[in-house]
């Protein structure tokens, strides 16, 4: 697939983050090199709003490296609304020095080649990156995911007759707790990275088989 | 692009000893260094024989830190590092971690962590090795200046003195003293200090008997007053003022007055008034007078503890206010059933002969009587006084001796010839159950009547003590009955065995393991002190234990102590009941540490004396 796309992509960042390549579906988890990442957005509606802030952690199955975090802020083309800044905590002159979105997002294409991404629900994050690619490059960035909101619905799902009362929380403090995970401050890029990371270290001790082939998780 | 792991920092920077170097520059960088790691419960970290080249931080969840031989050695949690005895010693473990809970651990590199050692003094500190070490800098850290027994009588000065000529007269000496404000005024002659007048003196000496204004302040003031150095301690002026009954001193320096102190700047240094409660004790004339002092003295404890008394001077104030009850009593009884037929020597044993009560505690005495005593015609006497006095304790908050070690006994109310053979019965033919209830006979102290009996038994036990060795091996093994628990562990105290509980009795299983640890020693070395800190310097002196073991055992019994009285105190303002039981969820990170190496020191030293004394093997 990543072939096939490096071919169709235009010359630039985003052609060369395709030749790069993908692992393949046979990689063993643990060989799989994971980069959990992590947007504040300024609101939900990715035709709308706009990626401020992303943050990048890299991790293996058993390990997290804080050594290769990064971090970026993106001054948003329209304004920001009242409340979102609320949400994130990233104030105006924070972002009012900030570079455009178009002017980092080569960089983060670097740091996204050849890694299995990790996030937290990932409808979101998938939507916001490709809506910012197709405007900037006018080509759409595909890349593979473990979703630790979807592992853990796996791993928490039970048939409906042995359901009994309310369905247990997805959201990712919930999650987190049910493996006795500390409870961060959320809304800020590279804590929530840092977040799932975690999660995904405890799913993996509890559901899933180091050795098993990536393509049984990614999605 | 500067990355900051905020969460990473923060959470490390909430503990020690990072929250004391939280200004390093170089944790951010280290930080970023960091690798994290979720571990199941019940996997190793540090695999036991293994090598480990990290620092670990546990973020959540918890440890347990086994010996070689598999034995639990402690258990850690939320907060706490592990892993750096090892990097100290080039990566070999000697112990073993594992998870007992699903934990969340931060590793820190071990070049970090040998670069922070090296460069950073308080970081160092908090890993410094010897336990002894540790106590010992955390204890200097706590000390304070504002007690009378460690600050001059200087720093109690307010005012440069205020003085009058030798030629002055009364009315002028009252002037000077009504436009100063002081209650004092210096008389000198040629500026050289030669005497001293107070409000008092112009009142009976001059006022009160119509002496005429123009009176010569030579013939009212008190010549040749008593003085202080400025560099004395104001413990010092007090007890002066007590001995003499004055209530100014003029401090010179140089042989020249700097300055009065008056009882008034005592008690605003010595907010509590122990020193005033113990001469209000001996104006009483009855028995309800002095059971009202005794309902101030949780007063007393508390406003001493607020003050930063260190256990020392709680216990030194305690036991003379003890004592004062005690004397006073006995001169009320004396008043009541008459002078006495034959002397006697009226005894404290325990804690208050050793000058270390603290608030509550039950009366433990005993009467020595001359050998002249004769049972038919004097036993009566000292049945009623020695009962009259005991109860009437009871009145004052000293309560009955569970165990009857009192003087209105008849078994502890002896002549001196009966108690000699009793102790050497103990000491030549010791046997352990007896001697285990026997032991607060080795620490016994006259406190009224004829000292020299107290005085010439006490000689006699330490000359037997010291010539029979058995009798040692005894109390060793005795002192080895209690231990220290493990430390802590969460909200729980943790023992050698792994179990946890709520509370536990910090007397029993700290305070007394080393008091009695110190006895052994002091009996062994012909000590006749009794206070422990005072029989630790005779320990030391002799040469008992290796360098510099004796005063770990002093830092561990202060360290207890402590935390024993912050507790009775915090037990007194919530409105309870002070007593010895302390519940780790009331105790600071810094209390259950230094309490944790404490108690470390005392097990040591529990091994050390069963050795030390071992008996021959039969």
């Amino acid at each position: 697939m990543f072939a096939e796309w490096a071919e169709k992509a235009p010359e630039g960042p985003l052609k060369r983050y395709y030749q790069a390549g993908m692992v393949t579906p046979q990689t063993a988890l643990k060989d799989t090199p994971l980069l959990a990442l992590d947007l504040e957005t300024t609101g939900l509606d990715p035709n709308l709003d706009e990626i401020i802030s992303l943050g990048l952690i890299p991790l293996s199955h058993k390990t997290i490296r804080c050594q290769g975090a990064q971090y970026w802020m993106a001054k948003p083309e329209r304004s920001l609304h009242a409340e979102s800044v609320t949400i994130h905590e990233i104030t105006h002159s924070e972002l009012a020095e900030a570079p455009r979105l178009h002017a980092i997002l080569d960089e983060i294409l670097i740091a996204l080649s050849h890694q299995v991404i990790v996030v937290h629900c990932v409808a979101i994050e998938r939507q916001f990156l490709l809506e910012a690619s197709m405007k900037i490059y006018g080509f759409p960035l595909y890349f593979p995911v473990l979703d630790t909101m979807d592992i853990e619905r796996q791993a928490t799902y039970k048939p409906w007759w042995k359901r009994f009362g309310k369905q247990p929380s997805l959201r990712l403090d919930a999650c987190r707790q049910r493996y006795k995970l500390p409870r961060y401050k959320a809304h800020h890029a590279l804590t929530d990275a840092l977040s799932s990371a975690e999660l995904l270290q405890a799913q993996i001790s509890y559901h899933m088989d180091p050795n098993a082939d990536i393509s049984n998780y990614w999605v | 692009m500067d990355v900051e792991l905020t969460e990473i920092l923060e959470a490390l920077c909430q503990h020690a000893p990072f929250n004391e170097i939280a200004d390093d520059p170089q944790l951010n960088d280290m930080s970023k260094e960091i690798e994290i790691q979720y571990v199941r419960a019940g996997e190793w970290v540090i695999a036991p024989s293994s090598l480990n080249n990290t620092l670990f931080f546990i973020r959540s969840g918890a440890i347990e830190v086994l010996s070689k031989e598999e034995k639990l050695i402690r258990r850690m949690n939320e907060g706490e590092l592990f892993g750096y005895f090892s990097l100290l010693r080039g990566g070999k473990s000697s112990q073993s971690m594992r998870t007992i809970e699903d934990s969340l651990l931060y590793r820190i590199p071990a070049r970090w962590f040998l670069k922070l050692y090296e460069e950073n003094d308080i970081f160092s500190d908090f890993f410094e090795l010897a336990r002894e070490v540790r106590l010992r800098v955390a204890m200097d850290s706590q000390s304070s200046d504002v007690s009378l027994m460690t600050c001059p009588v200087v720093s109690l000065l307010r005012r440069p003195p205020i003085s009058a000529d030798i030629s002055s007269d009364i009315l002028t000496s009252a002037q000077i003293m009504a436009e100063h404000r002081v209650s004092s005024l210096l008389i000198t002659e040629n500026d050289e200090l030669i005497g001293i007048v107070t409000d008092r003196d112009l009142r009976t000496r001059a006022v009160a008997k119509g002496l005429p204004y123009s009176t010569s302040i030579a013939d009212v003031m008190t010549r040749d007053p008593i003085v202080m150095d400025s560099g004395d301690y104001a413990s010092e002026a007090v007890l002066k003022m007590m001995e003499s009954n004055v209530h100014h001193i003029p401090i010179v320096k140089n042989e020249r007055p700097i300055g009065v102190i008056s009882t008034g700047d005592i008690i605003q240094k010595e907010s509590h008034g122990s020193v005033y409660l113990i001469s209000d004790i001996y104006k009483q004339t009855g028995i309800e007078g002095l059971k009202s002092i005794s309902r101030k003295m949780t007063h007393t404890f508390t406003q001493l503890v607020v003050a930063d008394a260190n256990t020392q001077m709680i216990g030194n104030a305690m036991s003379h206010i003890g004592t004062a009850f005690v004397k006073r009593l006995l001169q009320l009884a004396e008043e009541k059933y008459g002078p006495p037929p034959v002397p006697y020597c009226f005894i404290a044993l325990g804690s208050q002969a050793r000058e270390e009560q603290t608030i509550k505690t039950d009366q433990d005495n005993a009467i020595v009587l001359s050998n002249k005593y004769d049972e038919a015609l004097h036993g009566e006497y000292f049945e009623n006084l020695s009962e009259w006095v005991c109860r009437h304790l009871d009145d004052c908050g000293y309560t009955l001796c569970t165990g009857d070690i009192m003087a209105s006994n008849t078994r502890w109310r002896q002549p001196l010839s009966v108690w000699k053979e009793n102790f050497s019965e103990w000491i030549q033919k010791p046997k352990a159950e007896a001697l285990l209830r026997l032991s607060i006979f080795f620490d016994l102290r006259g406190i009224y009547g004829d000292k020299t009996l107290a005085k010439q038994l006490n000689q006699h036990i330490r000359q037997e003590a010291k010539q029979h060795s058995g009798f040692l091996t005894f109390m060793a093994r005795n002192a080895n009955q209690r231990k220290p628990p493990l430390g802590f562990f969460r909200q729980f105290v943790l023992d050698g065995e792994g179990e946890q509980s709520r509370t536990f009795n910090l007397k029993e299983r700290g305070i007394a393991p080393i008091i009695d640890i110190v006895r052994v020693h002091a009996l062994a070395c012909g000590s006749d002190k009794l206070n422990t800190l005072e029989r630790i310097e005779d320990i030391e002196a002799a040469g008992l234990l290796p360098d510099g073991r004796a005063k770990d055992l002093a830092l561990a019994l202060e360290m207890i102590g402590m935390v024993r009285i912050k507790n009775q105190k915090d037990q007194i303002e919530a409105g309870e009941e002070p007593n010895n039981h302390v519940n780790p969820e009331n105790l600071s990170s810094f209390e259950k540490r230094h309490l944790r190496d404490a108690f470390h020191i005392v097990t040591r030293q529990q091994e050390f004396i069963k050795f030390r004394y071992a008996g021959k093997r039969s």
